[in-house]
């Protein structure tokens, strides 16, 4: 048994020599590592907080409901309804759509914005992390702006007042040529909200699943082990 | 159990033939004292099919089978239905499970020889479970309706349609209208969860019943009814129930185990189990550039994308015979009982050739496996060419080299 352990290893091994090499981050050789943090509550009211002021006027999160929101993160009834919704016809069990729908809205932008709700997942949450810290003022681009991440991507530098506008090197790496309202830490802070509120928009069970799932894992445990004893008894009489 | 005592079992037994059967499968049949790890994966392929069902059904009850409604109704089930998430989560997983085990259980199949005379009929039935599971896996993927269910989709069912002469029919056929669409959806659902698993089922029970007939096998290929006590029962053999059901609990406990801690810290499997691009509803306008099949088929997939050419003179294009290679390299898994001539059953007592050979093929189809998941260039499809070559070739030359290699003597008992 232990050799066939080892021939499978080995052979296993043979598919490891061929490296990939791949980048999914376009213009840049990798994407900034980041996984996203779905249990600090107050991180993803922050988070929340941004996307309310600089997202949702271009991007829905149409498989969001109001009211699940407001459950998972701890929002107050009132808040949610004189602070976030706003508009008294959407009721609190309606998705978080904006009043947004694919085809208008961002016509003018050249490509529509897309809906944000399963983004992380798709693109995955280093990809989206590092997205939104890579735009640069780039003249040949219509609206003046461009992202190494996705090259010539239509969506504009909405955090400019927030970074600091950027700028492209000699080299093709980011300068900063102005400061925003935030300092570079706090900027970096402040982007992992963002992102941990798109991964909890993405899958809102989360937080729950990974802090049920070691009381699953240890009944199976437990199980195994009785299993095991209760097998020994029994194997004996065959020996 | 004691039929003189028991009113109604034996009331049942006039009517209905219970204790016989269960004596005869479980209480009485006798199975080897001694197998090794890789016995357990056709048990723990009961398990899962079973999960496979059960959250299945599950899924079934809240699933919209539309072109309109089906990526919606995925993240309803995620979000808005009572443990939906799990459902999900466990019958995603399950099917990355289901060929983990199915390889593994093929594999022992292969290392110790249990397809031979009189085991036949076991691996051929087993042979078509991998089939229908295969196919199985094809349809579920399609079902989230996500870019990737489209695209892969899209690639395989113009498969069909690059057979000469009958094709583009056959793919219009197939799918119920000129391009991939809900009208397929509707169709695969339909298989997915009624035909596809009824034959499962019937086939489980057939590969059963082929295997109680003949007997279990043992790593070592020692024959266990050569030797039996006063009873009847062989020396070396003890009744599956308890001894086999007990022993095969720990190792469900196990399994659970690792299947859970899957389901419950990376359900996306690394972007394997779920790939990144099913999070996307499915667009026709707009391509993925990298269509990568789930891991469990790109073994397969790599060896239909190794071949880059075709026979031109008898008008076979690169594409129809990639297809033809990829459909040979399932189909010559159903012919290994009648190519291995050897004495022997079990890889402990075969040859050097043999062993070479299982080398060669298991590792060809872990790296093809590999390459299959990433996208093309030409040292990776050489690499490929060169594995498909190394997966026909142990299975293509062992009449030969089973026949004449010098095997080692089988011990006579267990
Ligand atoms: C002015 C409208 C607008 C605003 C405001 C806006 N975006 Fe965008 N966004 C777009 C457009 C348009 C695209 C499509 C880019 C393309 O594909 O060329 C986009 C693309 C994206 C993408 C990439 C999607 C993908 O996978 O291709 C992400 C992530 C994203 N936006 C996040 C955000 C976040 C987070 C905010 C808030 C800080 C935000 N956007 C604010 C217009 C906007
Ligand atoms: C749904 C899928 C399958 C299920 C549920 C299943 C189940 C089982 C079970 C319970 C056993 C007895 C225990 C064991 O020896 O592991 C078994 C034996 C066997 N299976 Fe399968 N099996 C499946 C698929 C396959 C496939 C795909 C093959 C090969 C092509 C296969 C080949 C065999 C063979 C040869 C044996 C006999 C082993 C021996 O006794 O030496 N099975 N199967």
């Amino acid at each position: 048994m232990i050799r066939s352990f080892t021939l499978l290893l080995l052979i296993a091994f043979c598919g490891k020599l061929f490296p990939a090499g791949d980048s999914e981050c376009g213009a840049l050789e990798s994407c900034i590592d980041y996984k996203a943090d779905v249990h600090d509550l107050f991180s993803l009211q922050r988070g929340l907080g941004l996307y309310m002021n600089y997202c949702s006027s271009c991007h829905s999160l149409e498989y969001l409901r109001w009211n699940r929101l407001q459950k998972d993160l701890d929002i107050p009834k009132n808040i949610l309804r004189e602070d976030l919704i706003l508009n008294p016809n959407i009721k609190n069990s309606d998705y978080m759509t904006f009043g947004l729908n694919s085809d208008d809205s961002t016509a003018w932008l050249g490509a529509y914005a897309p809906d944000l709700t399963l983004r992380t997942r798709v693109r995955g949450e280093s990809w989206v992390y590092t997205y939104l810290q890579s735009f640069y003022e780039d003249a040949s681009r219509p609206l003046g702006s461009n992202n190494l991440v996705l090259q010539g991507s239509s969506m504009p530098h909405v955090l400019s007042s927030l970074q600091g506008r950027q700028q492209l090197n000699n080299k093709g790496e980011l300068v900063k040529v102005s400061e925003g309202k935030l300092s570079e830490q706090e900027f970096d802070n402040a982007m992992q909200d963002l992102v941990n509120f798109l991964a909890y928009a993405a899958e809102p069970i989360r937080s729950e699943r990974e802090k049920n799932g070691i009381f699953v894992i240890l009944f199976f445990v437990i199980f195994t082990a009785v299993m095991w004893l209760l097998n020994r008894e029994y194997s004996k009489d065959i020996k | 159990m004691n039929k003189q005592n028991n009113s109604f079992m034996s009331w049942l037994d006039k009517r209905f033939p219970v204790t016989e059967n269960l004596e005869r499968h479980l209480t009485k049949h006798p199975v080897p004292k001694k197998v090794n790890f890789f016995y357990i994966f056709g048990a723990l392929l009961m398990v899962i099919f079973m999960v496979q069902v059960i959250t299945g059904i599950w899924l079934m009850m809240f699933y919209t089978n539309t072109e309109e409604g089906a990526f919606a109704s995925v993240e309803y089930i995620m979000r808005d239905v009572e443990y939906g998430w799990l459902m999900r989560y466990m019958h995603s997983t399950g099917a990355s499970a289901f060929f983990f085990l199915m390889y593994f259980h093929m594999f022992r199949g292969l290392l110790y020889g249990s397809y031979q005379k009189p085991k036949e009929l076991v691996w051929l039935f087993g042979c078509f479970l991998l089939f229908l599971l295969m196919a199985e896996g094809f349809l579920g993927y399609v079902l989230p309706w996500g870019q990737m269910s489209y695209w892969a989709a899209n690639v395989i069912l113009s498969l069909f349609g690059a057979i000469p002469v009958i094709g583009p029919d056959l793919q219009v056929w197939i799918q119920g209208d000129y391009v991939l669409s809900g009208a397929t959806l509707s169709r695969f659902f339909a298989l997915h969860v009624v035909v596809v698993p009824l034959l499962m089922i019937a086939l489980v029970v057939f590969h059963i019943f082929a295997l109680h007939e003949v007997g279990a096998g043992n790593p070592e290929g020692v024959d266990i009814e050569k030797h039996r006590d006063e009873k009847g029962m062989p020396l070396d053999g003890a009744p599956f129930h308890p001894y086999k059901t007990f022993s095969a609990l720990p190792a469900i406990g196990i399994f659970f185990v690792i299947f859970f801690s899957i389901v419950f810290f990376a359900p996306e499997g690394g972007g394997y189990f779920l790939e990144k691009p099913n999070f996307e509803e499915a667009n026709f306008l707009k391509t993925p550039e990298h269509i990568a099949p789930v891991w469990y088929y790109a073994p397969f997939y790599s060896i239909l994308r190794a071949i880059t050419f075709g026979i031109p003179l008898l008008g076979i294009t690169s594409k129809f015979l990639g297809f033809i290679i990829f459909a040979a390299s399932i189909a010559i898994l159903f012919v290994v009982p009648w190519l291995d001539r050897s004495k022997v059953q079990s890889i402990r007592y075969k040859g050097m050739y043999s062993k070479i050979g299982m080398i060669l093929f298991a590792a060809s189809f872990i790296t093809l496996g590999y390459l299959g998941t990433k996208p093309v260039n030409e040292l990776r499809t050489l690499i490929a060419q060169i594995c498909t070559l190394f997966y026909f070739l142990p299975l293509i030359l062992m009449p030969i080299y089973t026949k004449y290699e010098k095997t080692l003597e089988v011990p006579e008992r267990l």
